[in-house]
């Protein structure tokens, strides 16, 4: 059962008390975008719908703020739900159709098993490679340079000593489904 | 000698039957020393059951009764009778818990049942070195001590006073009245609250049975159930009581003058250093803050007031007084404090003009508040539309998990006031709405009717966009992000318990529960008593209730006052701690370590002696004593070493 999958999860055990109150949707920077409300998707997983909840662009609009987890009466970490939303989503290969998010996730990762640190110039480029390089000059690159100009992102990568055992340390994480 | 001792094995329906093996633990007993017969039953505590102990203390001539069932708090005075009916003095009884710590917390028959032989070995080696101990009476003094002028006080004092008893009625604030006394209508009959609480304050200050301390607070309880010692402080008014008329020609010669905001309106209005709290005060004396007052604080003044004072009646060499009162019993109702919303930042109180806390509310619409009753903004408009948020700070895990009970109902409230002197829209921002007492859902259908616009959702913020404030939240019915743009804000804010409830629990003897309020004996069947003998809790200090509640309770307190008084003598626990002098070292470490003040120094023979009548049996003074010189009765080294030797055999 969709449920009672995500109560076994780290974080997702607290779903049960929900009293459906909306402090997550009203509080949330993101939420007049989205197709379902966070409030409405905690509704949904109760009822079983994991198709319509894997389906929705909602996780993915989610930007991490954790207001709604600092906000909840009940003590729900719904930020941490959103991630494990789109953990299963990934692992069923449902993407969202435009932008496609998920490939940001995997590039952020990569990014940082590789080099132990997180380059915002070669996530953007990476990012853009994969999805629609032409969003590099349409979109990115004009922000990007006034960001480096200032001094607040770096073009170049820093790296970590001791990669390899960075690598095998997320290697582990991985076969145990952490990450 | 030796003696004859029968064990009781209880199923307690299926309490400890379904998990523990009660015919098993009750073979077992039956081959421990000295145990002549061990039974199982369905329900020990019934009549039948206390029946057969009886039967067998008298048959099998027994001498000593163990009764392997529930927590000694429920049903040790039961088996106590049972014993005392068949002429076995009740303190030969021992009870082995094999209930709350035993079958209740484990499904594991094998492991319930190995610990209840545990327990009942214990029992049994206990019981052995019990000895008859006769219970002690003592007089009661029949007046009665009411800690908080409130309505929840006043109810409880006037009630013990009409059947003719004396009262003392200790008030903090310079007047009675409470948290009552600053609202304006009450629901859900919208009686003016000044209207039906100042007859009930009137008849406090006219009755010949109550003696009123206002400004006052208890600072000692010494003494038990029956014979209270009660150390009242009595701050200084510096005004003499009997000369002042309550004229007011003080308060308008101060020359702090509407300079210092007067918390009887919530700050939102000034008062002078000298003041009458509201024009309902009782007593209606003014009294002058000591915090303020230029003379008092400065040490000079024009004192204005002193000239302005026709009756003299203005005296600055008051000094704080301290009264000792005799009392039988003592009743609390001291009340709530409401939660400071500016601990939840996202609803703008204390950042933006126009967001008010309900008290706020209450006295913006109150005839003698700041604006003479009228819902005003900050610029003095009568504002187009008014939000108003529920659970500000209840049933929320980052402040007060429980529901507040009236705020519901006030928020309601609130919206027809606004309907009834505004032309303002209202929108009601609500979780679930609880109207659950006796002609409160027909208030709230009446409120709908009127036009309130009512929001399932909670308010999840209030901002100011381009100098308007907005109330953000999501309409769950409507499953739609709402921001509707409002001139007001009222956040309807949970009642907390008192900033010194813990101090004053401690001065009382009392204990407190999870959420800080003070806890009741029994949440469904004892709910005004507390684990201390004669002290009783009524209103709000035990849990956020409304009015007919904190009413019912307040009279309930004065049942319970009452029923001390008229019983005329009280029995009280004769377990108590004795040091024998021929033993003691005197080196009074003892008098330190007790709670009750019970141990006092014998200077001449230079020995700790114990005041039996103070002395409540804790024992702290017998595990302390380097010397072994003080036995608790009951609770002998004997006894309890018997006891642990036999649970872990």
């Amino acid at each position: 059962m969709f449920l009672e999958e995500l109560l076994a999860m780290p974080g997702g055990e607290a779903l049960l008390k929900c009293m459906q109150c909306g402090t997550c949707s009203g509080s949330c920077p993101t939420g007049y975008q989205m197709d379902f409300s966070p409030r409405r998707l905690i509704s949904m997983i109760k009822a079983g719908m994991k198709q319509e909840v894997l389906n929705s662009a909602a996780i993915w609009l989610c930007a991490s703020c954790y207001t709604c987890s600092v906000r909840c009466p009940r003590g729900i970490e719904f930020t941490e739900i959103m991630y494990l939303l789109k953990s299963m989503a990934i692992k069923e290969n449902i993407l969202p159709a435009k932008h496609d998010s998920s490939v940001f996730y995997r590039t952020f990762n990569q990014i940082v098993t590789e080099t132990g640190r997180m380059n915002e110039s070669k996530l953007i480029t990476n990012y853009a490679m994969k999805t629609d390089y032409t969003r590099l000059w349409k979109q990115f690159a004009p922000l990007g340079i006034k960001l480096i100009r200032r001094g607040r992102v770096a073009l170049f990568p820093a790296k970590i000593k001791n990669r390899s055992e960075l690598k095998t340390l997320m290697e582990k994480a991985r076969q145990r489904g952490e990450c | 000698m030796t003696e004859r001792i029968g064990v009781y094995v209880c199923h307690c329906g299926h309490n400890i039957a379904a998990v523990g093996d009660v015919e098993k633990v009750a073979q077992y007993a039956g081959t421990l020393d000295n145990v002549v017969i061990a039974r199982d039953y369905k329900y020990m505590c019934s009549d039948p059951g206390q029946e057969l102990i009886k039967n067998d203390i008298q048959q099998l001539g027994l001498t000593r009764v163990v009764v392997a069932a529930c927590s000694p708090r429920m049903h040790e005075p039961t088996f106590k009778g049972a014993l005392e009916r068949a002429n076995l003095n009740g303190y030969l009884l021992e009870m082995a818990n094999i209930r709350e710590q035993c079958s209740w917390v484990t499904d594991n028959t094998q492991n319930a049942t190995e610990k209840a032989k545990s327990l009942v070995r214990g029992a049994v080696r206990r019981v052995y070195y019990h000895r008859p101990i006769e219970e002690r009476v003592v007089s009661v003094n029949k007046a009665t001590l009411v800690v908080g002028g409130g309505i929840a006080g006043i109810q409880a004092a006037l009630q013990i006073a009409e059947a003719g008893h004396k009262v003392y009625l200790v008030e903090r604030e310079a007047s009675i009245g409470g948290q009552m006394a600053k609202f304006d209508k009450t629901f859900p009959t919208m009686d003016c609250a000044a209207c039906i609480l100042t007859p009930k304050m009137v008849a406090v200050s006219q009755s010949p049975n109550i003696e009123l301390l206002t400004y006052a607070e208890v600072a000692q309880v010494d003494g038990y159930v029956g014979n209270f010692t009660v150390t009242v402080r009595q701050k200084p008014r510096y005004i003499v009581e009997d000369l002042c008329t309550g004229c007011g020609d003080c308060t308008t010669a101060c020359v702090l003058k509407n300079r210092i905001p007067d918390a009887f309106d919530e700050g939102l209005s000034k008062r002078s250093a000298a003041y009458i709290s509201f024009p309902q005060a009782i007593p209606l004396k003014a009294v002058i803050d000591e915090k303020e007052c230029l003379l008092l604080t400065k040490g000079k003044c024009s004192k204005n007031c002193v000239e302005a004072c026709s009756r003299e009646a203005i005296d600055f060499s008051q000094k704080e007084t301290v009264r000792r009162i005799e009392v039988g019993s003592i009743i609390l109702a001291t009340g709530f404090e409401l939660f400071d919303a500016r601990k939840a930042p996202q609803y703008g109180y204390g950042i933006y003009d126009d967001v008010y806390t309900g008290i706020e509310f209450e006295r913006l619409t109150n005839a003698s508040g700041p604006t003479q009753g009228k819902i005003l903004t900050k610029r003095g408009e009568e504002p187009k539309s008014v939000a108003i948020l529920h659970c500000i700070g209840s049933r929320d895990e980052n402040y007060q998990k429980y529901c507040s009970r009236v705020c519901c109902m006030s928020s309601v409230k609130f919206a027809h006031l606004v309907k009834e002197k505004t032309d303002a829209e209202v929108f009601e921002f609500y979780i679930d709405m609880r109207t659950f007492g006796k002609q409160y859902e027909e208030f709230y259908t009446r409120v709908q009717e009127e036009g309130v616009n009512f929001i399932r959702g909670k308010g999840a913020e209030v901002a100011k966009v381009d100098g308007q404030l907005v109330v953000r939240a999501e309409d769950t019915l409507l499953g739609a992000y709402r921001e509707i743009p409002v001139d007001m804000v009222v956040l309807n804010t949970a009642l907390v318990p008192r900033h010194d409830a813990e101090k004053v629990a401690q001065i009382f003897g009392i204990s407190r529960s999870e959420d800080g309020f003070f806890l009741e004996s029994h949440i469904k069947l004892d709910p005004v008593t507390t684990s201390t003998d004669g002290v009783h809790i009524a209103g709000c200090c035990q849990s956020p209730k409304d009015i007919p509640d904190t009413v019912a309770q307040g009279s309930a307190a004065a049942a319970q006052s009452l029923a001390v008084i008229a019983t005329g003598k009280v029995k009280i626990s004769p377990i108590s701690a004795w040091s024998d002098p021929a033993v003691c070292a005197g080196c009074r470490i003892c008098l330190g370590l007790c709670p009750f003040k019970a141990i006092g120094f014998n200077e001449e023979k230079k020995v700790a002696e114990i005041n039996q009548a103070v002395c409540k049996g804790c024992g702290s003074c017998a595990a302390g004593c380097p010397s072994n010189a003080i036995v608790v009765s009951h609770f002998s080294n004997q006894q309890l070493l018997a006891e642990i030797e036999g649970v872990l055999a």
